[in-house]
C-alpha cells in the first residue's frame, strides 16, 4: 500500500497538469511503516527523453540520484517514481514495464484535457514482465 | 574502505543497512564482495547470466561505469558507489492492447460451421479455406469510414484476430458513412463501439483493441504480431507511416482512401508489388489536398472502398484470386466508372527500392510539412482566439472579419458580421479591402484561412489574423447554436 500526503499529491498533480500534454515525470520520497508507504515528498523531475514526449518519458540516472541523495540528506527514502499518461487511461503499458524497476512503486497519473483524472499505483517484477497493482491512497480534496 | 549506497528496496538484503562498506580494486570486485556478503541481493541486481540487470545504472561518486571501464573501473578506496535504475515509459507501444472475443482455434464448431455454410460451400474457401480465415491476423488503421465496412465484413467473414488501432471518439458527423457506429454510440470510444458491434454479428473472433494514434515509435511494435495490414487512415503522415512499417516489416498494406466523390484502392507492398512511395514519392503540399472534414465524401462511398479493401484482405488470407497488387483502381462514383492504372514497383524507390535509404520510421508530420502542435497554449503569431473575436464583435471594434469558406458553407453556418469571400475568389477582391484595417479571416477549422492571412500579407496587408480553429471553435466555445458539420 502507498499513502501519498496532500502536499506532495498537489505537486504530482500540478506538475502534471503544468507539463501536459508532454509526459512529466519525477520522484517520490517519504517513509515505509509497517509495510506501507507514505510520501511526504515528491520531486518534479525532468523528461529527459529525446523524442515525442507527448507518448514518452526517460528520467536521467543522475536526477535520480539526486533525488535519492536528497531523500537521505532528510532522512527520508526514495520510495516511488511517478509519471502522467495524457489523455490515456492510469495503466502500466508495455513500454512502462520494459523500462521499470523492481524497488519502487510507480505511481501513473491519468490526464484527460489538461486536467487530473484518476491514478494507480504498480510494483513491476525483476523481469520486467509483469506488474502488480498497489493500493494507493491520495486526499480526495 | 569504498562503500555502496543501498537503494529502499534492497535494505531487506542487507539487514537494512542503507551502506556497506566494501573491499576491492574495481567495481566488480566491490559489486561481488556485497554479493558475497549478501548472497540475497544478487538477483536483485544480476540476471540469471551474471550480468547487471538492464535497469541497474552503477555510479562511482557522480560518473555512470558505463562511461569510465565498466566493471573494471579502478577504485582507491573512498568512493561512494551508488546503485542507480534506469526509468522510462509512456503510453505508446501500448502494445498490450484490450482483447474482447473469441479468439482462434485449430478446428470450427458445429455453430461455426453453420454460420459459414456458405463459404465452405465455395470450393475457392472450403474447410481449409475457412479455418485460414480463423487463423489470420489482421490489424485495421482506423475505425472510420473505411475501418467501418472492413470491421463488419472481416468479422462476419470469419477473420480469426482483428487488431484495430483508433483513438477517436464517435461524433455526430461520422454516422452518414461510419456504419459501424450508431446514434446511441455517439460519445463512445470507436474502438469499443466498433468492437461491440463486430462481435454481435460474429462471437467468434478476437478483436485487440488499441486506444491510440499509429505512430513512428508504436507501429512496428503494434503490427508486428499481424499478418496483414488494412490502412484506412484519412491523412498524409499516417499513410506515409503505415506504407514504411509495412515494407519493413514486409507485410502487404491493403489500402484505400476516399475523397469527396471518389476513390482509390490497390496492395502495397505485398510480394514483389510497389509500395505507396512508388505511387507518391513525395506527400502534397499541406493544405493542397483538403481532407474530408474540409472537402466533405459521400457518405457511401466509403462503403464501396472498405469492401474492396476487405474483399483483397480475404483473398490474401485464402491465396486465391488476383490481387489488386500491381493495379491501383480508380473509382468515381459521381459517374459511375472503374478505372485501372498500372503500376510497378520503383527501383529506385527511397522504402522499397534496390538500394532503400529510409530503413527506419522516421517523423511523418514533419516530412509532410505539418508542423507539430507544440505550442498550443501560445497562439501563433497572426492568430486570434474565437473568444477574443467575440469580444471585439460586442464592442463593435472597427475591423473586417471575413469568412473565406465556400458559399454552400456558408449556408449550413455562419458568424453574423462575416463577410463572405471564398479563399480561391480572395485574390480578385483584395482592392475592395483596406490594407491598414484590422481584419480577422476564418473558414471551417483554421486551415483555408491561414492561407488567407498568407495570401493578404503577401499583398501589403499589415493587420491580419487567423481565427483559430475556425466556425467549429466558435460554436464550440462562442455559440453553440451555430451548427457544427
Amino acid at each position: 500500500m502507498i499513502e501519498i500526503q496532500t502536499k506532495p499529491w498537489h505537486a504530482m498533480v500540478l506538475h502534471a497538469e503544468r507539463i501536459y500534454p508532454n509526459e512529466c515525470c519525477g520522484a517520490m520520497l517519504g517513509r515505509i511503516q509497517s509495510g506501507k508507504k507514505v510520501v511526504t515528498e515528491a520531486i518534479p523531475l525532468e523528461n529527459a527523453f529525446a523524442g515525442g514526449q507527448q507518448e514518452r518519458y526517460e528520467l536521467r540516472p543522475e536526477d535520480l540520484l539526486a533525488a535519492d541523495r536528497a531523500a537521505r540528506e532528510r532522512g527520508l527514502d526514495l520510495v516511488g517514481i511517478f509519471h502522467s499518461h495524457p489523455d490515456c487511461d492510469a495503466y502500466f503499458s508495455k513500454t512502462d514495464l520494459q523500462n521499470s524497476c523492481p524497488w519502487y512503486s510507480f505511481v501513473v497519473l491519468s490526464i484527460t484535457n489538461g486536467k487530473f483524472v484518476h491514478a494507480n499505483s504498480f510494483l513491476p517484477d525483476a523481469d520486467q514482465t509483469k506488474a502488480d497493482a498497489e493500493e494507493l491512497i491520495w486526499p480526495k480534496s | 574502505m569504498a562503500k555502496i549506497l543501498i537503494p529502499t528496496a534492497l535494505r531487506q538484503f542487507t539487514e537494512q543497512k542503507d551502506a556497506v562498506e566494501v573491499t576491492g580494486a574495481t567495481v566488480g570486485e566491490a559489486l561481488n564482495y556485497l554479493t558475497a556478503q549478501y548472497p540475497n541481493i544478487k538477483k536483485n541486481l544480476f540476471n540469471d547470466q551474471g550480468r547487471l540487470r538492464s535497469f541497474v545504472n552503477v555510479y562511482v561518486n557522480d560518473e555512470d561505469i558505463r562511461y569510465l571501464d565498466k566493471d573494471e573501473t579502478k577504485l582507491q578506496g573512498d568512493e561512494t558507489i551508488s546503485i542507480v535504475p534506469s526509468i522510462a515509459g509512456g503510453t505508446v507501444g501500448l502494445a498490450e492492447p484490450e482483447t474482447v472475443g473469441a479468439g482462434q482455434a485449430e478446428s470450427l464448431t458445429n455453430e461455426e460451421v453453420a454460420r459459414y455454410s456458405r463459404h465452405l460451400l465455395l470450393p475457392e474457401v472450403g474447410m481449409e479455406g475457412q479455418l485460414k480465415l480463423k487463423q489470420a491476423n489482421v490489424i485495421m488503421i482506423g475505425a472510420g469510414g473505411l475501418g467501418a465496412p472492413l470491421g463488419l465484413y472481416l468479422a462476419a467473414a470469419g477473420v480469426g484476430r482483428i487488431g484495430i488501432v483508433d483513438f477517436d471518439v464517435v461524433d455526430a458527423s461520422n454516422l452518414q458513412r461510419q456504419v459501424i457506429h450508431g446514434t446511441s454510440d455517439l460519445g463512445r470510444k470507436k474502438l469499443d463501439s466498433a468492437a461491440d458491434r463486430m462481435l454481435d454479428i460474429n462471437p467468434n473472433v478476437q478483436i485487440d483493441k488499441f486506444d491510440t494514434g499509429l505512430s513512428s515509435e508504436n507501429a512496428l511494435e503494434i503490427l508486428k504480431d499481424y499478418d496483414i495490414v488494412v490502412d484506412g487512415t484519412d491523412n498524409f503522415p499516417t499513410r506515409y507511416l503505415v506504407n514504411d512499417a509495412c515494407v519493413l516489416l514486409k507485410k502487404p498494406n491493403v489500402y484505400g482512401s476516399i475523397f469527396r466523390f471518389e476513390g482509390q484502392a490497390t496492395v502495397f507492398a505485398y510480394e514483389d508489388g510497389p509500395c505507396y512511395r512508388c505511387l507518391y514519392p513525395e506527400p502534397p503540399p499541406p493544405g493542397l489536398v483538403p481532407s474530408c472534414a474540409e472537402g466533405g465524401v459521400l457518405g457511401i462511398l466509403p462503403g464501396l472502398i472498405g469492401v474492396i479493401q476487405a474483399t483483397e484482405t480475404v483473398k490474401i488470407i485464402l491465396g486465391k484470386g488476383e490481387t489488386l497488387k500491381n493495379r491501383l483502381l480508380l473509382y468515381d462514383a459521381l459517374n459511375m466508372r472503374f478505372r485501372e492504372l498500372r503500376l510497378q514497383r520503383d527501383r529506385n524507390c527511397p522504402v522499397c527500392g534496390d538500394h532503400p535509404t529510409v530503413t527506419k520510421l522516421i517523423d511523418y508530420q514533419e516530412f509532410c510539412g505539418i508542423r507539430p502542435m507544440a505550442s498550443q497554449a501560445a497562439p501563433a503569431e497572426g492568430a486570434i482566439d474565437v473568444i477574443e473575436v467575440k469580444q471585439k464583435l460586442d464592442r463593435g471594434d472597427n475591423f473586417t472579419l471575413i469568412d473565406v469558406r465556400e458559399p454552400h458553407e456558408y449556408q449550413i453556418a455562419r458568424i453574423p458580421g462575416a463577410k463572405l469571400i471564398p479563399l480561391g475568389e480572395l485574390p480578385k477582391h483584395l482592392d475592395e479591402l483596406d490594407r491598414d484595417a484590422d481584419i480577422v479571416a476564418h473558414c471551417k477549422t483554421g486551415g483555408r484561412s491561414q492561407k488567407a492571412v498568407d495570401l493578404l500579407k503577401q499583398n501589403g496587408f499589415t493587420h491580419v489574423r487567423n481565427m483559430t480553429g475556425g466556425i467549429t471553435a466558435w460554436s464550440d466555445k462562442v455559440d453553440p447554436a451555430v451548427p457544427k458539420y
